[in-house]
């Protein structure tokens, strides 16, 4: 058994070293992706739905045709293309000395100006929809990273060394799984409170686009709560993957010729359990996007700019204006299939055998 | 031999959960502990002098020292005493258990709706294997597991509540209870539970035929009219993930030895397929659905939200925004234990299903 003092915790060059060598895909790896890819349709949508989704949020202040946080009151509820709004203007008159109501049926259009309409405070949808992808990536990408980290640490010391600190680490697991983790995020951002960060948008810093709003609301409980709700996950694939190969001979091999705990455990079990982590990290940034629209939902977020709040604002005029929840529904449901077409295609091109095999009469 | 060693198996399995169980009782009582703001601060008029906020804590017992509160609190859980709602002074686990039947109404109608569409879909899908009903499948469950529920609910309002008028928006409109309660009114009377009420001659249920046939059907159709959106936003998911789970299963057992060998014995098709490549399906299946309960309580939250289902999500986040904390604390440990509960029956029922998980 050995000290604590030897777990992989602090974070050197070295170390970072080996965690960038154990993430180069081999050869093989990189073959098996191009075949896979080459040969299945659905992973090329996934990835041109990313890829879209990356470029919206990453240029989001270019492509944006309006501040998605200018209210032009007199432009409330306007449709999409191809759809008309129809409303009812109730007018009083005087007709012979007594009042009459008159309620006249009027429609309103669409304009070029806002293809995506506009939501009840004169918002243009489009605009939202696309700031809304910088939000949800955020999130995903850095909750992801956080509970990956978490995770990954926590179960391979529980597989490398199994025994008591096994026992304790998956004990603590288990509890963390009797909560579903919406229910432990809402508690936690209810019960917290939402701090948000604000971070300069570059695009406005530099001059380009100076209509734009000056910053960017990261909700940053948010981002910490979705990564600690999720670390159980990867501490599970983690350990299993850990437990696999600490019997294997070369583990062996390499404790008798007097490697480190820590050498062992980054130099030959991560590497070893690096493929099942990154399949579960990309079905996670889609778990976690749909966790943090759900949460904004709920108005549990520290950013108006999200999906889910749009989705939430939009309930209270289905009847009048059906687009304003419709549009970032469909954006939170392409992104999401998009990133659910790249795990499959990374799950079968880097685990073979899984599927494609047996086959029916 | 093989019936002693599964009741060790369920009791390792029981003993595990227990300990669970003491695991979520613990993290939630520190949950006050750990979120910043003291819970005085939203009781107290914003004005409260500092005399009258030390008196409130001293009437809640929030003044003493933690291990003392802890104590108090398991000791209070163990006769079901969850403390007073700050808010309402009622009692919280009348009003925990209250909301409890409406969730797990909702929940079983969501799962009743995933199993019954989704393993005949993966077997279906999985049997004709490149055709357009497998295409069909095969997209179905890919947006299925990639749509927030609290949308889908949102567009299925849109389309038939708002649109068609078939259903209604929301609300429960009636539980399930009351349409068997137009036939038989069943009450109890006297109950002398264990650790909880006083000593009484033991529970007697009383059974009053009433038989309003006309009055039972009304009420299974406003009862179907409410559940049938929230069931279906909430099974969607499930739906999607057990195709998805049963079509990958079923290709990979229809490949193994023991299919070409039964097939090449001459056994129908049916049998081979149903009986055998099915039934070994579904083991796996079912570990994955058990996991993935969290999900179902999770989306049972948000569904709620969606529909004004006064369930106990609602109730939480109702909770969470007042900072009533002997709700929150009891919603959270509801979930938390009926979670591990629910998990260690499928286990047991994985363990009759497949012998082979009692030997890991």
């Amino acid at each position: 058994m050995v000290g604590l003092d030897d777990l992989p915790v602090p974070v050197s060059n070295e170390t970072l070293g080996r965690v960038r060598e154990a993430l180069t895909p081999s050869p093989r790896t990189i073959r098996n992706l191009r075949k896979e890819l080459r040969q299945s349709g659905l992973a090329k949508l996934g990835i041109a739905l990313i890829v879209g989704v990356v470029l919206m949020a990453a240029f989001a202040p270019v492509l944006a045709p309006h501040n998605p946080k200018n209210q032009t009151l007199d432009e409330n509820q306007l449709p999409p293309l191809g759809f008309d709004r129809k409303t009812t203007n109730t007018t009083t008159e005087m007709v012979n000395g007594s009042i009459t109501i008159v309620n006249q049926t009027t429609w309103v259009n669409s304009t070029v100006e806002h293809p995506l309409g506009t939501d009840s405070l004169g918002r243009d949808m489009l605009s939202r929809t696309i700031y809304g992808a910088r939000t949800s990536l955020i999130v995903g990408i850095v909750g992801t990273s956080i509970a990956a980290l978490f995770g990954v640490t926590v179960g391979l010391l529980a597989g490398y060394y199994s025994g008591r600190i096994d026992d304790v680490l998956m004990r603590s697991a288990d509890v963390m799984l009797a909560f579903p983790s919406l229910v432990l995020a809402v508690a936690l951002v209810g019960l917290i409170g939402t701090a948000s960060l604000r971070v300069p948008d570059p695009f406005v810093v530099v001059g380009l686009t100076p209509n734009m709003p000056e910053t960017f609301t990261l909700p940053g409980t948010v981002i910490i709560v979705v990564g600690l709700v999720n670390w159980v996950w990867f501490a599970r694939v983690a350990r299993s993957e850990a437990l696999s190969v600490r019997s294997e001979e070369y583990i062996k091999a390499a404790r008798s010729v007097g490697a480190s705990d820590r050498h062992i455990v980054l130099r030959h079990v991560l590497p070893n359990s690096i493929t099942p982590i990154i399949v579960l990290a990309t079905i996670q940034v889609a778990a976690i996007i749909l966790l943090e629209s759900a949460l904004a939902f709920l108005g549990f977020s520290g950013t108006t700019l999200s999906w889910g709040f749009d989705i939430a604002q939009g309930r209270q005029y289905l009847s009048s204006s059906w687009w304003i929840a419709t549009v970032p529904g469909l954006a939170i449901v392409s992104t999401v299939v998009g990133i659910n077409l790249v795990g499959d295609w990374l799950r079968d091109a880097l685990d073979p055998g899984i599927e494609g095999e047996g086959g029916g009469p | 031999m093989r019936t002693v060693s599964t009741g060790r198996f369920l009791l390792k399995r029981a003993i595990q959960g227990l300990f669970v169980v003491w695991g979520v009782v613990t993290v939630v009582f520190l949950l006050r502990f750990i979120t910043p703001g003291d819970p005085v601060t939203f009781i107290a008029p914003l004005d409260a002098s500092q005399e009258l906020r030390r008196q409130i804590a001293a009437e809640l017992g929030l003044d003493r020292p933690i291990y003392v509160q802890y104590l108090d609190y398991l000791t209070g859980l163990v006769r079901g005493d969850m403390g007073y709602s700050y808010i309402s002074k009622t009692e919280a686990s009348t009003r925990v258990f209250a909301r409890l039947p409406a969730t797990i109404e909702l929940a079983v109608a969501a799962t009743i709706v995933a199993v019954a569409l989704s393993i005949p879909l993966g077997v279906i899908s999985a049997t004709r294997r490149h055709q357009p009903v497998d295409y069909g499948a095969t997209l179905f469950s890919l947006v299925g597991i990639s749509t927030p529920n609290f949308w889908l609910g949102i567009m299925l309002v849109l389309v038939f509540a708002v649109q068609f008028g078939l259903f209604p928006t929301s609300q429960r409109g009636i539980g399930s209870p009351q349409i068997v309660a137009e036939l038989v009114y069943v009450t109890v009377q006297d109950i002398n539970l264990p650790f909880v009420g006083r000593p009484g001659t033991g529970a007697q249920l009383v059974f009053e035929p009433r038989m309003n046939v006309s009055a039972a059907t009304d009420a299974a159709v406003t009862w179907l009219a409410h559940i049938t959106l929230p069931a279906i936003t909430l099974g969607t998911y499930f739906t999607a993930l057990i195709t998805r789970l049963t079509r990958s299963g079923m290709l990979e057992e229809l490949g193994e030895a023991y299919v070409r060998a039964s097939r090449a014995k001459g056994l129908p098709e049916s049998l081979v397929r149903y009986k055998h490549a099915l039934r070994n399906t579904l083991a796996p299946v079912i570990t994955v659905v058990g996991l993935q309960l969290g999900t179902l309580i999770g989306g049972a939250v948000i569904t709620e939200a969606v529909f004004a289902w006064p369930g106990l999500g609602t109730e939480l986040i109702r909770a969470i925004n007042l900072r009533d904390w002997p709700i929150i604390q009891g919603s959270l440990i509801v979930i938390g234990v009926g979670f591990v509960l629910v998990n260690t029956i499928v286990d047991a029922f994985q363990a009759y299903l497949d012998p082979r998980v009692v030997a890991d």
